[in-house]
């Protein structure tokens, strides 16, 4: 653990971002945006107070991907050594569920590999949360406790810095110069700091009439086929926004057609569970036939199979999908009533 | 390209028999050796049109060429349909798991099929056939919708030429050549239509969903134990390996768990029949 002066912040992340594309936040009004630039430019960049619009998801599992052409033996794009700055817990965390589908369950998915490995990802607590943010109520807190390669804590009297792998560790070490020991006192600050705001996600997630530590699990999965999901439903445009700005939201489809030269070619794109024919198979069966069993499944794969399968929701309060939504669907209502109605 | 799960390798269409009026049998060729065990499934692509998965027909013990029988339902099956000899194509697997032929040895099996259901099932007999002492005895119970939906006809009505084999076919609908029995299939699961013992038996089922759901309740209501009931879950699905998330049941995914899956595995899912 080390700390790092105010004033040396800049020259601290340009030196651990050298020789790599920089996506990195930037303010636009009261939210963030997540960039690619060449380099860390400070006043331009921010650490930000809380997540970006933009999922972190999509730099490692693109929303498009060719995926090659038939008979063809090339690699796809290659994709630069990069690093991510600023981001944030929800975002980090939800980098488990992405590498539980696409690392870690055999076969491996190349293309995701090769981009998490050329990912740098220096996150940094977060300082401030929106409106929508509930991360408290699925087992998450405003800052990261793994999955960073770096974490930046800021407080009154400069930043802890901590490596969370190795090469975080190696990254830190050509950073040296500017970094000593973190005393008791930063560190007790940055305790406090999070703390205090862990405390007020809490309260504002508790205001909306969510209880942080409900088990959601059990209120999904008896919610099936309850009225709740017919209510919510009516609102529910089917445009898929909720599974895209997602940042744990894996699901994609397989696309062929013909490119240049006639060439054949595979693409993965995302996908969204709430579009009509997500399951529907030949001869037009379809098992979610109704919107109602749409948004129910989407909850339960979040609630449920993951809890399931990996042990977590995969869910991170991040609140994209509040914002997102055009039915202006709320998940916060949604879990509250499940859990009210249990 | 190879070491990309999601693209296939090149393949040839080798010749095409026609089964029934919307049902074909493809002969594939393979690039290379495509080894697969009865009840996995490849995905074969249709260059520049797109995927679909299937489950091969011929015997897992030849990986040089595979037969794939195929309903005509929709764009992809009904672009296969078109080709002729000699066009290319594109395959992708083994993917799914395998019928557990351990476990059926030293037991009855009862195949029930229905429709173009009976295609994977064919695989599945061929795997039987080589280890034939193995198994106590083999039923098949095989419903189409008329006589002449019946695919592998010659084969199916000769019992494969094996005297061991205990087959009975019926048709929802007789025409005028037809003078055996008449009726959706679970009438031909009646005791007094199969003399099995459903205690040392195993069943294995395949076909349209509604025919999977009546056989498997005559099938318990007969005594078979809901572990021994396999039952291939046809889901929508697009990777076929766990990633994609289409093909979902549960906590499973239909693609990499299954697609055969034993009843009491699944029977407290929610709408599995659907
Ligand atoms: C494990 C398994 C084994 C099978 N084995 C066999 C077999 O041995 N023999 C057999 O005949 N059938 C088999 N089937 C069924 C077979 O896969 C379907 O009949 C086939 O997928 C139909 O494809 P289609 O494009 O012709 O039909 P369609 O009805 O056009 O499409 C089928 C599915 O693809 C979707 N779809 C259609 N068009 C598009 C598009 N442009 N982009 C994205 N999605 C689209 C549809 O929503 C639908 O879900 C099997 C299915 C599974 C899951
Ligand atoms: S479900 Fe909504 S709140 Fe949860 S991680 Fe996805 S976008 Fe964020
Ligand atoms: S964002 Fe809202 S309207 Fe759009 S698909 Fe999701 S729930 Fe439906
Ligand atoms: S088909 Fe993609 S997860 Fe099963």
């Amino acid at each position: 653990m080390y700390k790092l002066e105010k004033t040396n912040l800049d020259d601290f992340l340009r030196t651990v971002s050298k020789d790599r594309e920089v996506y990195a936040l930037e303010q636009a009004g009261s939210q963030y945006h997540l960039i690619r630039s060449d380099a860390w430019q400070a006043g331009k960049h921010t650490l930000g107070a809380f997540r970006p619009v933009e999922p972190l998801k999509a730099l490692v599992f693109h929303p498009r991907d060719l995926l090659g052409s038939l008979g063809d033996t090339a690699p796809g794009a290659d994709i630069p050594e990069r690093i991510v700055i600023g981001a944030k817990n929800c975002d980090v965390s939800a980098l488990k569920i992405h590498d539980y589908v696409f690392l870690n369950t055999a076969p491996v998915d190349p293309a995701y590999k090769e981009a998490r490995e050329k990912t740098i990802i220096v996150s940094c607590d977060c300082t401030d949360a929106c409106e929508v943010c509930f991360c408290p109520a699925v087992r998450e807190q405003p800052y990261p406790k793994a999955g960073f390669d770096i974490n930046l804590s800021p407080t009154d009297r400069g930043y802890v810095v901590e490596a969370g792998s190795e090469r975080g560790r190696q990254l830190l070490e050509k950073a040296g110069k500017m970094l000593s020991a973190a005393d008791a006192a930063i560190l007790k600050e940055r305790d406090q700091n999070r703390q205090k705001l862990l405390e007020k996600v809490c309260a504002q997630t508790e205001k909306m009439g969510l209880t942080c530590g409900a088990d959601l699990r059990q209120a999904v999965e008896k919610s099936q086929g309850k009225k709740i999901w017919d209510d919510f439903a009516e609102d529910c445009v089917e445009c898929g926004a909720c599974n895209l700005i997602c940042c744990t939201c894996h699901c994609f489809l397989l696309a062929d057609g013909r490119g240049k030269n006639n060439a054949t070619s595979r693409v993965r794109q995302w996908d969204s569970c709430l579009y009509k024919n997500f399951a529907t198979v030949a001869g037009g069966a379809n098992p979610r036939r109704h919107r109602a069993e749409r948004l129910h499944n989407r909850f339960d794969k979040k609630f449920s199979f993951f809890p399931e399968v990996l042990g977590c929701y995969a869910c991170d309060g991040c609140g994209r999908c509040v914002e997102a939504c055009t039915g202006k669907i709320d998940i916060r209502k949604v879990l509250k009533r499940a859990v009210n109605e249990l | 390209m190879s070491c990309n799960p999601y693209m296939p390798m090149p393949a040839k269409l080798e010749n095409v028999v026609q089964e029934t009026a919307n049902i074909k049998t493809f002969l594939v060729r393979p690039e290379k050796p495509l080894v697969f065990k009865a009840g996995q499934f490849i995905a074969l692509t249709v260059p520049g049109i797109g995927e679909a998965p299937f489950t091969p027909s011929s015997s897992p013990s030849i990986s040089e060429k595979i037969e794939i029988t195929i309903m005509r339902v929709g764009r992809v099956t009904e672009k296969l349909h078109a080709l002729k000899p000699g066009a290319d194509l594109a395959i992708r697997g083994p993917l799914g798991q395998p019928y557990p032929l351990e476990k059926y040895h030293g037991q009855e099996v009862l195949i029930v099929g229905g429709g173009v259901g009976l295609a994977p099932l064919r695989a599945l007999l061929f795997a039987l056939f080589e280890d034939m002492g193995k198994y106590k005895k083999i039923f098949v119970r095989y419903g189409a919708k008329t006589p002449a939906d019946i695919v592998y006809r010659q084969a199916v009505e000769a019992g494969w030429g094996r005297k061991e084999m205990d087959v009975v076919i019926t048709v929802d609908k007789r025409d005028a050549g037809w003078s055996g029995n008449e009726g959706v299939v679970t009438k031909i699961l009646a005791p007094d239509k199969l003399k099995c013992n459903p205690k040392e038996g195993v069943a294995v089922v395949c076909g349209p969903p509604i025919m999977m759901k009546f056989a498997t309740l005559e099938l318990l209501h007969l005594g078979f134990a809901p572990e021994n009931i396999y039952l291939s879950m046809e889901k929508n699905m697009s990777c076929g390996i766990g990633k994609c998330g289409h093909c979902r049941l549960g906590p499973f995914y239909a693609c990499k768990d299954g697609p055969v899956f034993s009843f009491d595995r699944i029977k407290n899912l929610q709408k599995i029949w659907d």
